[in-house]
């Protein structure tokens, strides 16, 4: 683990099995509650795989399986190919960034980022020009001396990476680190983070409860619920084709609403609408989840034709700066979530005026209801 | 002790600029404070005002000049230091670990050891001295004890001795010890011991280069507690040293009981308080260097 890198201050660690971190298997109760039920999962070199899921749906346990410090009651962690289920944390070879960037507050820096160098006996000339290399990384080039508390939260979190990624770890875990920035901070440390991983190649499997956050910083997501692995996809996958309700409700703003399929290529809405199914619609009588995302309807001119069309008058107005979205009341009684570009305030609708929407079957995504 | 008043002039000007809103806040925190200002007064600075002029008494600075180059004083002040330095370090290895139990046992422990530190800490010291006389003497509870398991042959002299003396007070001073590092223990962050773990660190790394650190304030607040308190302990080293061992407060109190040289008890006492300040300060310089982080 201690020879002197060559170049880079960032190893890449020399890959092993199919998965750089594979999860076979994990089960974690605790008493009655089953945390983790069953998670099968494999990380790809070079790949941030988000981990996304509500409070409680057993994320945060999960990373603590991988980190070391929880241990599953049944199933595998793998790093390359070598098992660690029950390695010590300080075994594993991961890199960690928290929620609260857990600095060492009494040591400047360059210190914390040091630590891991010095846990692993690397020489004191070696260590100081890592780290030198990785505030470079990082863009803390100069800031070395100062404590944690003199620092930017936005610096801070920099630092905490470096500290991180400094002992080229096998895996770096990311355990919502961008909760405690404000909105712009937030969206340029998130675009850093995704560079820097890509850049050095790092395996990186990053929790979150933010599915905005997901969305930017994923090669694939995996969304969790009730223990569970429900879906794991590419960010566009999962935007597109949710596989059920909670996905679809979870990802992105929807309009969803139960159904029954009911032969022509209809759908029956409870309240009694009829919506134009896709081609591959399941077979009659069956209840599904209509997912009709706010950007799919749009206005039509007078006369024009949609497989779907209605007719409604618009409830709220809310500006957005680049989009508009309009709550709008259709007259068989439905009400849906539209949201279109921004053209100037001349031709935008005002609450209460009439407009007719349509959507094609295309544009309607069918997810279990259940 | 003059804590309110510091208080008071520390109270930031007042940001809309109304001078007179921060001034009769001022005001008002000077009578809140007034009466326990004029308290000390009378009753602390005025006596050690009077006691330092009756140790230069007719002009001559004879008694600190017997009390600061006759090698006998020297000797008791050497001693005194030495003795409150033990007494620090072992409330110091005797007091973290309990603090470290108060933190980190589960539910009811923490409590039932608070009210255990506690109950010898409202019970008076005299009672708790006389009770290490009947545990620690000749034939007191320890030593007949083992002598009759065999252990040892002869009694083992823990009374009227420094080994008496050293564990009285270490007994006494204990809570003040425990108290200012389980203060600070209890605000360590846990997820930075996680933290350390993940980069790599064994758990005896964990504590040295974490864990003790960042409990220190409460170290150094413990030790300038005990020792300053120590360097001026009385009844504990009067009792269990029973003549024997010879700390300042001991040797003052013979000067006036037995001596009636009040002009050089008084500069004695001038001594032992310019010594607890300058241990004061010297402790409080340390702190400030090693408290930045907090």
């Amino acid at each position: 683990m201690n020879e002197t890198p060559s170049g880079s201050p960032i190893r890449a660690t020399p890959t092993g099995g199919g998965g750089d971190l594979t999860i076979v298997g994990v089960v974690r109760r605790f008493g009655p509650v089953t945390a983790l039920a069953g998670i099968d999962l494999a990380v790809r070199k070079g790949e941030m795989l988000t981990i996304l899921g509500p409070s409680g749906s057993g994320k945060t346990t999960l990373l603590k399986v991988v980190a070391g410090f929880e241990t599953p009651d049944e199933g595998d962690v793998l790093l390359g190919a070598r098992t660690v289920t029950f390695a010590a944390p300080a075994k594993r070879d991961i890199g960690m960034v928290f929620q609260n960037y857990a600095l060492f507050p009494h040591m400047t820096v360059a210190q914390n980022i040091a630590f891991p160098l010095e846990m692993r006996k690397v020489a004191k000339a070696d260590a100081a020009k890592r780290v030198e290399d990785v505030l470079r990384l990082v863009d803390l080039a100069g800031l070395g001396g100062r404590l944690p508390r003199q620092l930017s939260g936005g610096q801070q979190q920099r630092a905490a990476l470096a500290r991180a990624i400094v002992f080229g770890p096998r895996l770096l875990l990311l355990d919502e680190p961008f909760g405690a920035l404000d909105r712009k901070l937030r969206e340029q440390m998130q675009l850093e983070v995704r560079r820097l991983q890509q850049h050095l190649g790092l395996t990186a499997l990053f929790v979150t409860h933010d599915q905005e956050e997901a969305l930017i910083l994923s090669d694939r997501i995996a969304v969790m619920d009730q223990g569970r692995i429900i879906q794991l996809g590419t960010p566009q996958e999962i935007y597109r084709r949710p596989v059920n309700r909670f996905v679809a409700g979870f990802i992105g703003e929807s309009n969803l609403f139960r159904a029954r399929v009911a032969g022509q290529g209809y759908a029956a809405l409870d309240g009694g609408a009829r919506f134009r199914l896709p081609a591959d619609a399941p077979p009659e009588g069956t209840e599904i989840g209509l997912l009709l995302r706010p950007e799919r309807p749009k206005p039509l001119a007078n006369g024009a034709a949609a497989d779907n069309s209605f007719a409604g008058s618009i409830l709220d107005v809310v500006y957005l700066g680049e989009t508009v979205k309009y709550r709008i009341r259709l007259d068989p009684g439905i009400e849906i979530v539209v949201r279109w570009p921004f053209h100037g305030s001349a031709g935008s609708l005002r609450k209460d005026d009439r407009v007719t929407l349509g959507w094609s079957g295309e544009d309607l995504h069918l997810v279990e209801w259940s | 002790m003059t804590a309110a008043a510091v208080t008071a002039a520390r109270v930031p000007p007042d940001t809309a600029g109304r001078w007179w809103r921060g001034h009769r806040a001022d005001t008002l925190l000077a009578l809140v404070a007034a009466p326990a200002m004029v308290f000390l007064f009378a009753l602390y600075l005025l006596p050690v005002g009077l006691l330092l002029q009756q140790s230069v008494e007719g002009g001559s600075l004879a008694p600190y000049e017997k009390a600061l180059t006759d090698g006998l004083y020297v000797g008791v002040l050497f001693d005194t230091m030495l003795i409150a330095a033990y007494v620090s370090v072992a409330c110091l290895l005797l007091g973290y670990p309990v603090a470290y139990f108060l933190t980190a046992a589960p539910a009811p422990w923490p409590t039932i050891g608070i009210v255990f530190i506690l109950l010898p800490f409202w019970t008076s010291i005299l009672v708790r001295t006389y009770g290490w006389m009947i545990l620690l003497g000749r034939n007191g509870i320890i030593n007949r004890l083992l002598l009759e398991t065999g252990l040892i042959s002869t009694p083992f002299p823990m009374l009227n001795n420094t080994t008496g003396v050293l564990i009285g007070m270490t007994h006494v001073l204990l809570p003040y010890m425990v108290f200012p590092i389980y203060a600070v223990m209890r605000r360590v962050d846990l997820g930075l011991l996680s933290a350390a773990e993940g980069l790599g660190a064994p758990g005896w790394q964990i504590f040295r280069r974490v864990y003790f650190p960042l409990t220190l304030p409460g170290v150094l607040a413990g030790v300038t507690l005990v020792y300053i308190l120590s360097i001026g302990f009385f009844i504990t080293p009067a009792l269990l040293g029973g003549g024997k061992v010879i700390m300042i407060a001991v040797l003052i109190e013979m000067q006036v009981r037995q001596f009636l040289n009040w002009s050089f008890a008084a500069a004695l006492s001038a001594v032992l308080l310019t010594a607890t300040l300058l241990v004061y300060l010297v402790l409080r310089r340390l702190f400030r260097s090693d408290l930045q982080w907090s």
